[in-house]
């Protein structure tokens, strides 16, 4: 066992955990933030895409160990008290969502990108979601969502 | 107010984008263990012996099952399928034994611990091998097994056969002036939910019944697989079904239920969860049926088609899941929506030692259509008809007979497809921006039924503070039913939308509901909840001119106000039930809306059972830019229109056109299980591609509506008919762009090169073949 602190939406956690622990297992099992989804479990779909430190990282290929000292945002803390952020309301607006199953981690991609590049054009766009997979086929609100919570200019 | 025609928020977006929508796997139950599952390596072998001794003792290891323990059988329409392989297995995946343990990682370590004895027998792995004489037998013991009264082969590997004549064969084929033969495959594709099979079992020693969380298409049917299979009565097996994350026909049986069932047994009291690992959802679950299909049309000089004759050969997998009704129905979307006076099909299906086949988002029709269009295609070239034309020429309309002689309603077929050619700017040609290049576009149509007869029941109440409750067993599996039904809900009443809620499904309150599938729950969910709605608000508006003191015939309601003709607003809904304080006061209503009694069925003495209660349209027309080196084909432009009846939430149905199309271009061009002596090869996101954002043509979404008698506001259904015309739009346009025609899917880069190849030899010796 080992011992780790990390910060998980602006809350401050210690644990006694496993060396081979993931992130994604640490939030889903020890903290209950399922919102992040296991899809694949080898970094191939991006259903559980959290931001560490503000850059997007598919909790199930990153060690909690490795989250040590570092911030960690999931779905659960974007939206404040529960009134959804620029992102979220705009995937609600424009239809983003299908099953739901990816969502989290297309909104948490949408965010990571928007804080960094205020302004995407479409390709940059798809880049910066091309890493999250939806069976769905949301991909063309996806889009839509993104230029209208960029629209917005709240990352300006 | 009226919310039905708007484009309302999806009731579930909330949830679903703060990260609180619960999916199966998000369930934990106190007490609650994790099981995996042993599979086979062999495709074919006689189970010899199973020791779970070593496994028993294994560290956190708290039951352990072979098919021994539990030695039932299931099945939709056969009783085939044993929950854990009892004396032989019949694909490389199959489940033969599982471990419940505290943590998943026991769990899988003890899997090691299990020792079987296999005796490998001749696997069949090809369904044409499988009709041989001598193949060996999957299921030898077919003939006993429970099932339906569908018509089997005994003492052989058919385990479905169907027929249908309409017309007079001989005449159709002898009144043309040419015909058609030709030879289509359509492949094995997995449904790839982002949600894989999950289930948490419970067994409830006091009743001997289980309590199930699972995440299925289907409850009812679920709960009656299980019931039966496990000699239950209803109150024995409760289904509660949360979020299903993705389905798209794949979550109709029992997958990670059987496991977590046989599991629980093991463990009375304590619940058992099963979710499958990617791997063993794309190698182990459930796939699209591959189908071998060849079509034989008559045709005249002017275009007009005289008779067709569909042969399918279904390669059905180990066990026939709920694939029969695919060889039984799926044939019928071969004719498409045209006319056609004389029409046969033969349809069978097969055991081959692969991974079980089933319903895939268009039962049988993506499969159909793939033939159908591509042959539409292949004859107009020949008979130098421009394609747009001659299916237009040939387009079923409102008021024609269908293939059965039933009277076609509610359709508006034409429209789906000028709407798409118009959009594509049929029969004009953009330049290419490089010589390695080629564009070209491509016209498909399709026709869906929907399964009939069926029905929906559901029942509204309201409770005192006004909040309305429907239960009906429909669970959400993302294609936005409980939006569209919480609109046709709040109109029906006349309350807010705000107001109206969808309950997850639970089978121990809810009432009886058809599976969420085949297109259907719009319609007939929907006109249940119609029916039921009016009835709460004649309730309300009597119990509220009894409390008024006003006849209720002066009274209406909308959006919660209850107003008096003449007067206006009297009083609320919430205020009105409010009046009976701790008295307490629950308004409740129930219904049922069942096809099988309408006047729409009628058909042709003898073909009835061929009938649908309505018709889904839709037709796409695609341009595709192929790099003639590579043989790289990429979709540049899709113009996709369902005739949808009546739009409830037009976002919704742009949702199921544009994840239709997705789909449909990931199936044509990305997707391929390979195999290899019975072992899929490619059991991960990594080597079975699915399509990314970065592959994303543009969509043009167009929704046509139509009028259909019975349909409750308006509305058909959207979910399937969205993904079929995709892979024959792009074989056609593959065709416009450089004149190969590719017969089989996938169409992958170097099944075009070789084509081109192939081509560019036959050229060299001056044979000017036309490559169809």
């Amino acid at each position: 066992m080992i011992r780790v602190a990390l910060t998980v939406n602006k809350v401050r956690h210690e644990a006694e955990v496993e060396p081979n622990l993931t992130l994604l297992e640490f939030l889903r099992e020890a903290l209950y933030l399922t919102g992040a989804k296991e899809s694949c479990g080898v970094g191939e779909c991006g259903t559980c895409l959290v931001l560490v430190d503000g850059h997007p990282v598919n909790s199930c290929l990153m060690l909690v160990a490795d989250a040590n000292g570092r911030e960690v945002e999931t779905i659960e803390g974007l939206a404040n008290e529960g009134e959804p952020n620029t992102v979220q309301a705009a995937f609600i607006e424009t239809g983003a969502i299908q099953c739901g199953y990816c969502t989290p981690a297309m909104v948490l991609a949408a965010e990571a990108l928007l804080r960094a590049n205020p302004n995407p054009d479409p390709s940059q766009v798809r880049e910066a979601l091309a890493g999250v997979l939806c069976r769905c086929g949301s991909y063309p609100k996806v889009l839509d969502a993104v230029r209208t919570a960029a629209a917005k200019g709240v990352h300006q | 107010m009226s919310y039905v025609g708007e484009r309302v928020a999806r009731i579930d977006a909330a949830e679903k984008v703060t990260g609180g929508a619960v999916f199966g796997s998000d369930i934990t139950l106190p007490g609650m263990l994790h099981g995996a599952v042993l599979r086979s390596p062999y495709p074919h072998a006689r189970l010899v012996g199973v020791d779970t001794s070593r496994a028993e003792q294994a560290p956190g290891v708290r039951g352990v099952s072979a098919g021994r323990d539990f030695p039932f059988t299931f099945g939709a329409s056969i009783k085939d399928q044993p929950f854990l392989a009892i004396d032989r297995v019949r694909f490389v995946g199959e489940p033969v034994a599982a471990v419940a343990a505290d943590s998943e990682l026991q769990a899988q370590e003890a899997l090691d611990l299990i020792t079987v004895h296999y005796e490998e027998l001749p696997a069949v792995l090809d369904p044409w091998q499988a009709l041989a004489q001598d193949a060996p037998l999957l299921h030898p013991d077919l003939h006993t097994y429970e099932r339906g009264r569908h018509e089997i082969v005994p003492h052989s590997n058919i385990n479905t056969v169907a027929r249908y004549v309409h017309g007079d064969m001989e005449e159709g084929f002898r009144s043309a002036d040419l015909l058609f033969e030709d030879e289509f495959f359509a492949h094995a594709l997995s449904h790839a939910a982002m949600e894989t099979h999950t289930a948490t079992a419970q067994y409830r020693p006091a009743d001997h019944g289980y309590t199930l969380w699972v995440s299925t298409d289907r409850p009812f049917q679920m709960r009656s697989e299980l019931a039966t299979a496990l000699g239950l009565s209803s109150d024995q097996v409760r289904l509660i079904v949360g979020y299903v994350g993705g389905s798209f026909g794949g979550k109709n049986t029992l997958v990670a239920e059987a496991a977590a069932v046989a599991l629980a047994r093991k463990v009375p009291g304590r619940p058992v969860r099963v979710e499958l690992s990617r791997e063993e959802d794309l190698v182990a679950s459930q796939i699209r049926m591959p189908a071998f299909i060849k079509l034989k049309t008559g045709v005249r000089r002017d275009g007009t088609l005289t008779a067709r004759r569909a042969e399918f050969l279904w390669d059905g997998g180990a066990y026939a899941s709920n694939a029969v009704g695919i060889a039984i129905r799926g044939p019928k979307a071969a004719f498409g929506p045209y006319r056609i006076p004389n029409v046969e099909y033969y349809s069978r299906m097969v055991y081959t030692n692969k991974e079980p086949t089933g319903s895939y988002r268009g039962y049988g029709t993506t499969q159909a259509a793939w033939a159908c269009e591509s042959q539409m295609d292949i004859i107009a070239h020949r008979l130098a008809i421009d394609p747009l034309h001659l299916r237009l020429r040939n387009g079923l309309q409102e008021g024609d007979p269908w293939i059965n002689g039933q009277i076609m309603h509610g359709i508006n077929a034409r429209e789906t497809i000028e709407l798409v050619a118009s959009e594509i700017e049929w029969g004009t040609i953009d330049r290419a921006p490089a010589p390695h290049l080629r564009r070209g576009k491509g016209i498909a149509t399709m026709i869906k039924e929907t399964a009939t007869p069926t029905s929906s029941n559901v029942v509204i109440k309201v409770e005192q503070d006004g909040k309305v409750v429907v239960l009906c067993a429909a669970p959400e599996i993302g294609a936005g039913q409980a939006t569209v039904l919480s609109q046709m809900a709040a109109d029906a009443i006349g309350v807010p939308l705000a107001a109206v809620s969808l309950p997850a499904t639970d089978t121990a309150t809810a009432p009886y509901n058809g599976p969420v599938a085949s297109s259907r729950t719009t319609y007939h969910v929907g006109n249940a909840i119609q029916l039921a709605g009016l009835e709460i608000r004649r309730r309300a508006l009597a119990l509220a001119g009894r409390v008024l003191g006003i006849d209720a015939d002066l009274l209406d309601m909308n959006d919660g106000v209850i107003t008096e003709r003449g007067v206006g607003p009297r009083a609320n809904l919430r205020d009105l039930l409010g009046t009976f304080g701790s008295e307490g006061y629950s308004l409740v209503a129930e219904a049922r809306y069942s096809s099988a009694d309408s006047p729409l069925l009628k058909a042709d003495p003898g073909c009835e059972w061929v009938s649908t209660i309505f018709w889904m349209i839709a037709s796409q027309a695609v341009e595709v830019e192929v790099d003639v080196e590579t043989g790289t084909v990429r979709v540049l432009k899709v113009a996709a229109a369902a005739d949808v009846g009546r739009a409830i939430n037009p976002t919704a149905c742009e949702q199921q056109i544009e994840g239709g199309v997705v789909m449909g271009v990931s199936n044509t061009l990305f997707e391929e299980l390979t195999m290899e002596d019975g072992r899929i090869q490619n059991g991960s996101f990594t080597d079975y591609k699915l399509a990314t954002i970065q592959d994303l043509p543009e969509i043009v979404p167009i929704i046509v509506e139509s009028d259909h008698p019975e349909a409750p506001f308006g509305a058909k259904g959207i979910g399937e008919p969205a993904a079929a015309a995709t892979a024959p739009a792009i074989a056609n346009a593959l065709f416009d762009a450089i004149g190969i025609r590719i017969k089989d899917l996938p169409i992958t880069s170097v099944k075009v090169l070789d084509a081109i190849e192939a081509k560019r030899v036959d050229e060299a010796h001056g044979d000017d073949l036309a490559l169809d």
